[in-house]
Parts: C-alpha cells; sequence; structure tokens
C-alpha cells in the first residue's frame, strides 16, 4: 500500500463497504429542459449531469463526416466540485482525456450511420466528485442518450475495479483512488459483455483482473437495473 | 400487449424488420424507448427524432435570406432550404413559416415547398415523438385547443409550433399537459375539460337538432 492510509480495516473499507460493494446510486431523467435528453446522478457522493443536443449540423463544417454523424463529447468538472485544484475554468488535460474516452464509448453504441453529416454533443458536467467521476458520467450519459430517443445498440454501463494490497476492490472512492496499488475503469455493453472502454493505473496480475472482471460484470447488473428503473419511471 | 422497452432490450427471437430496431445474431432488438406491441410486433417510440418525409407540413425560422433561396431552421439534423421558383412571397429573416418537404437532397439539406408566411404570433418547441398525440386522432385534440381557446394553431411535424391570438396562454399549457402526459390514456377528456371544448358527442346532437329543425322547417313549407 503506498503512503500510510489503512484502506480496509477488519475485512471492511474506510465507508463500511465490504470489497465487492457498490455505492448507492441513484438516477433521474430529463432534468434539463432545453437538452434534447439529459440525465442526472448520484453514485455515492458523485454528483453528475449529463446532457444530449442533436442531431445537428456539424460545426465547423471541415468536421463533418459525409457517411455517419462524429460524436463530440465534453467532460468538466465544475470548480467547485472537489477539495483538489479545479478551480480555473476550461479545459484540462485530464478533461480532455476524459471527454476521448467517453466519447469513443459512445461511437460504439449510437447507430451514427443513420445521421450523416451531422454532429451529436454529450455533455458531462461534474458537479461533486469523490472520485469514479468518469464511470459514473459514462452510466449517466446513457441514460440521457436513451432519453433523447437517439437510437443506440445498447445501454453502456461503467464502474471501476482495483486493488488494495493483495485485495481486490470494486466501486474506488476518492482516497481509494488515490492510495490504493491499481484503479481499473471498465465500461460494458450488457447485451454482449463487449468492453468498450479500459483503462488502468497501476497493475494487476491475470488472476486478479479475472476476479476484477467477474465483479465489475456482477455489478452491471445492479446498473443496469437502475438505469432501466430511471428510464421507465418517468413513464409510469 | 403492450411493454416498454428500452434500448438493447430483445424484441424477438428471430430476424425481423421492425422500424427503430435491429438484427443481430438473428435477434430483433430495439433501439429505443418505446411501447412494443407483442401481437402486431410493432414499436411505437416513446422519444425520439424527426425524419423528414415527402409532403411532411412543417413550422420554421427564416434563418438567412439571399439573392433566390432562404435557409431555414427546422429544430431537426438538417436545415431548411427553399428555393425561390416554388415560391412567391418574400420572407425575411425572423419569418415564422409553415411549408411542405419536397425532398431531403444527397447534402441532408430539406428542400421546402409551398412556403406561407404565419404573420406575428409565438412559436413553441416540443418533442417531435409527441407531435402526433398533440394532433390527436384525426385530429381531434389539436381542434379542441383551436375551439376552447380560439387561438390559430399550426403544428409542424418537426415539433414546432406556431400559435397566435386568443388564449394563448392556456393552448400553450394545454399542449405542455399533454406533452408531459403523452403515455396516459383519458387524456382527450383531460384537455377538452382543461380548455372548455364542447363535448364531440354534444357537437353532435346540436347539428343533428340543426338538421331535424331544417327538416321541420322545410315540411312546414311544403
Amino acid at each position: 500500500m503506498k503512503g500510510d492510509v489503512e484502506l480496509i480495516k477488519n475485512g471492511k473499507r474506510l465507508d463500511g463497504r465490504l470489497p465487492g460493494d457498490l455505492r448507492d446510486i441513484k438516477i433521474k431523467t430529463n432534468v434539463v429542459k432545453n437538452a434534447q435528453g439529459s440525465a442526472y446522478i448520484e453514485w455515492g457522493n458523485n454528483k453528475i449531469i449529463a446532457a444530449i443536443h442533436g442531431p445537428n449540423e456539424a460545426l465547423p463544417r471541415h468536421t463533418a463526416n459525409p457517411n455517419k454523424a462524429v460524436v463530440k463529447c465534453r467532460y468538466m468538472m465544475a470548480p467547485f466540485s472537489s477539495s483538489e485544484e479545479h478551480g480555473r475554468s476550461g479545459m484540462n488535460r485530464r478533461a480532455v482525456e476524459i471527454s476521448k474516452v467517453t466519447g469513443e464509448v459512445f461511437e460504439n453504441v449510437i447507430l451514427l450511420d443513420q445521421f450523416p453529416g451531422t454532429e451529436i454533443s454529450i455533455y458531462v458536467e461534474v458537479i461533486q466528485s469523490d472520485g469514479g467521476t468518469r464511470a459514473a458520467g459514462i452510466t449517466c450519459a446513457a441514460v440521457a442518450l436513451a432519453a433523447s430517443g437517439i437510437p443506440i445498440k445498447d445501454l453502456p454501463f461503467s464502474v471501476s475495479a482495483g486493488k488494495v494490497g493483495e485485495t481486490v476492490i470494486l466501486d474506488l472512492n476518492k482516497i481509494e483512488d488515490n492510495y490504493s496499488d491499481a484503479d481499473m475503469p471498465v465500461a460494458v455493453l450488457p447485451r454482449t459483455k463487449e468492453v468498450v472502454l479500459l483503462q488502468m493505473d497501476g497493475s494487476l496480475t491475470k488472476k486478479q483482473y479475472d476476479e476484477a472482471m467477474e465483479l465489475i460484470l456482477e455489478a452491471g447488473e445492479k446498473i443496469s437495473k437502475i438505469q432501466r428503473d430511471a428510464l421507465i419511471s418517468q413513464y409510469s | 400487449m403492450r411493454k416498454i422497452v428500452i434500448p438493447g432490450d430483445l424484441l424477438v427471437d428471430k430476424p425481423l424488420r421492425i422500424l427503430d430496431a435491429i438484427v443481430e445474431d438473428d435477434k430483433t432488438y430495439s433501439t429505443i424507448i418505446g411501447l412494443y406491441d407483442e401481437e402486431k410486433k410493432t414499436l411505437i417510440p416513446l422519444e425520439g427524432l424527426w425524419y423528414p418525409n415527402r409532403d411532411d407540413i412543417v413550422v420554421g425560422i427564416i434563418e438567412e435570406s439571399k439573392l433566390n433561396t432562404e435557409t431555414v431552421i427546422l429544430n431537426a439534423p438538417y436545415k431548411g432550404l427553399i428555393i425561390s421558383k416554388y415560391s412567391e412571397s418574400h420572407m425575411n429573416s425572423g419569418d415564422f413559416i409553415e411549408a411542405n418537404v419536397k425532398e431531403l437532397d444527397k447534402t441532408g439539406t430539406v428542400i421546402l415547398t409551398r412556403p406561407k408566411v404565419l404573420h406575428d404570433g409565438k412559436i413553441i418547441r416540443i418533442k417531435p415523438s409527441k407531435v402526433n398525440r398533440v394532433l390527436g386522432k384525426a385530429n381531434t385534440m389539436i381542434k379542441q385547443i383551436t375551439e376552447g381557446t380560439k387561438t390559430r394553431v399550426v403544428v409542424g411535424l418537426n415539433g414546432l409550433i406556431w400559435l397566435n391570438g386568443g388564449n394563448i396562454d392556456l393552448a400553450i399549457k394545454a399542449i405542455e399537459t399533454i406533452c408531459k402526459e403523452a403515455h396516459t390514456s383519458g387524456l382527450t377528456e383531460k384537455i377538452r375539460i382543461m380548455v372548455g371544448a364542447p363535448k364531440q358527442s354534444e357537437k353532435i346532437d346540436r347539428e343533428t337538432e340543426m338538421k331535424n329543425n331544417d327538416q321541420k322547417v322545410e315540411e312546414e313549407m311544403i
């Protein structure tokens, strides 16, 4: 373990969860009136709004693809979202990277060839952060996309796994993210179990990786159910 | 039996051509949120976008007026274009118009014909998937609103609605209620009470009464 923070005490994590436990997740749809579709997620202490605009005419024109739509994604943390520095406005290195990987997740999901020459904008705004915001952002944006009526192949979910010492843990929070030995956010299409995002900090052995993936797929069933309930509840 | 499906849900175990569904591994899956009818094998979208079709009536705002063409904002992925040879009236940027779709050309521009300028009034935006509910079966819903509020309403299939005159606020409120409760039943009656329009059956009664009176008068004259 890096540093001197003891992350697992008597088999329980700092916030009382077991290694394979998720934080509480709540999702609400259509929270932004002027967007084509939107969603709000509370994932533990993370609070994120995702909104979809489009498909619109791709601007500037040279970014348009005459055969399919282009996905433009912006992930941004609010200046007040965490205790660390996010004070200056605009994109930083980290935001650019997460915007890119989030956009690539949805390029694999949206039926892009139905809207040639257009762009679909996905905005993910982090209002409060406590680790795992990229995973929560993707889960939230997927719900917003479904609520917008843009045709998608599947409803992706995302969650991270990692390890503390030799123990594999699921859904890392801020402190665990900073002091754990590995952190691996994964996004999966639940129907085909296709992996559309896989990043990793630190290192895992093959056995630990398999164990982590098993935890993620198991948690995915719960997350998918929460996403489904959020989408259906607006019609009941 | 209808059920709500979300993107990725299995519709049928065999490959079928259903609108807004995809076929993968010889099975059919939904790509949108919708109501799936298991007997009729149809998928009604609850959220969706507008795809231009020939002869669709649309409402738009003139964006730019050049020598012989006008570009139109349509609340859709594509821009509208009016070519002067299809129109007689002169339009300025910012004007509201009503027009018909002629075609969607290869560059993704919607060519419009028969444009008509809508003077004054107000434009509101709703989701294109709710337009059919706002119109109602055989336009019953929108007729109720126009009768009850005395507002002139033009509903574009692209989700833009133009309103003018009468009790506009009540008409907008009624349309917003329809959009919010589009999936519920008994909405026509609710909106009728809301805007204070006469009952369809009452109207028919009155018409038959008038007809009977006419007949009586005729008989008396004979």
